[in-house]
């Protein structure tokens, strides 16, 4: 009988098989919790670099600090008098990356957690389903009243403060118009 | 070990020695410590302040404090350093599982601890050279037409008294 199965050598994987077995683990609740984890790490790893950068701001340029903080506040300034202002859309962008954020660093302690628990008491598998049920309903008992205190905000004018709305200061082009209450 | 694999579903376990071991116990110690240096660094942020109330004044106020800026400082810098490390070991763990040419995983840990260290020189620069510009502070506060800059952290509960 002929071999028709390559040798396993040169089997290469393709995109699909990279992708789909690059993902699994061992299936089930673990798999779930082991992705998650790994893809929640990851984004505040990206976060973290751009926030050690934006903070070094502080040291060597002040006003650019300033100018940084408030993009993320919704408030644009130094492209010049048409787009200067504040854009509502972006500063809801902002907050709800801001909860983003904090949801991926809340998961990956609370998971964290839990798998320092089972290196350090190997016994605790024996309840692992119990054990990461309780994870996600500490993670849910804490997201639900950090998302709605971090959202609410949203509803008000911003509370960033902002150069005087006058002769000499260029209009917002979008957004709220009584952030003159702000000046 | 395989027989506790096994009885634990396959789960990953301590790795034997070497500096393998030695990242084990680093993400899990900083894991640790972490939890609290970052949700504490969170909560202090985003719940009692918020990213439209923290600017350069709000910085100084806490790195820059007569009596505890150096608590912040200290703070800060366990922080970043633990967090930058562990953060750039997780990535090296996941691209370790995809990266597997020896050539490739030589370019890439390069790259990776090339990074951690120059964001750890970054990160710790900026704390331990802070000095509070008060010059700036107050042509800040003149240009903005507002008597405080910032609410400084002890004020916190003013924060959450919207005031």
């Amino acid at each position: 009988m002929s071999q028709t199965l390559r040798p396993p050598r040169n089997y290469r994987r393709g995109l699909r098989e990279t992708i789909v077995e690059g993902l699994r683990y061992s299936g089930g609740v673990g798999q779930r919790s082991w992705l998650i984890h790994r893809i929640t790490g990851l984004g505040v790893l990206a976060f973290l670099v751009i926030h050690i950068i934006d903070t070094f701001f502080v040291v060597a340029y002040p006003a650019l600090y300033d100018h940084t903080v408030a993009i993320y506040g919704g408030v644009v300034s130094g492209l010049g008098a048409p787009f200067d202002g504040y854009y509502w859309p972006l500063r809801w962008l902002f907050r709800v990356a801001e909860l983003g954020l904090i949801a991926c660093v809340l998961f990956h302690s609370v998971n964290g957690v839990r798998v320092v628990l089972f290196d350090f008491w190997p016994r605790a598998v024996s309840i692992q389903k119990q054990i990461y049920t309780t994870v996600i309903v500490i993670f849910w008992a804490v997201m639900i009243p950090v998302t709605i205190w971090v959202l609410l905000p949203l509803l008000g004018p911003p509370a960033h403060a902002m150069p005087k709305v006058g002769l000499d200061a260029p209009a917002p082009i979008l957004g709220l118009a009584d952030i003159s209450r702000l000046g | 070990m395989s027989t506790r694999a096994a009885q634990f579903g396959g789960r990953k376990v301590r790795p034997a020695g070497g500096f393998e071991l030695t990242a084990w116990f680093f993400m899990r110690i900083s894991g640790l410590l972490l939890v609290f240096l970052a949700l504490g660094h969170l909560f202090i942020t985003h719940i009692l302040n918020n990213v439209e109330s923290i600017n350069y004044a709000f910085v100084a106020s806490r790195w820059a404090h007569p009596k505890h800026g150096y608590i912040w400082r200290l703070w800060d810098l366990t922080m970043i350093c633990l967090a930058v490390i562990h953060g750039f070991n997780g990535l090296r763990q996941v691209l370790d599982e995809y990266v597997v040419h020896p050539g490739r995983r030589v370019i890439a840990h390069t790259l990776i601890w090339s990074a951690c260290i120059f964001l750890l020189g970054l990160g710790s620069y900026a704390i331990l050279q802070f000095k509070a510009d008060q010059e700036y502070i107050d042509k800040w506060k003149a240009e903005h037409h507002v008597a405080s800059a910032t609410a400084p952290i002890e004020t916190g509960a003013s924060v959450l008294a919207g005031d």
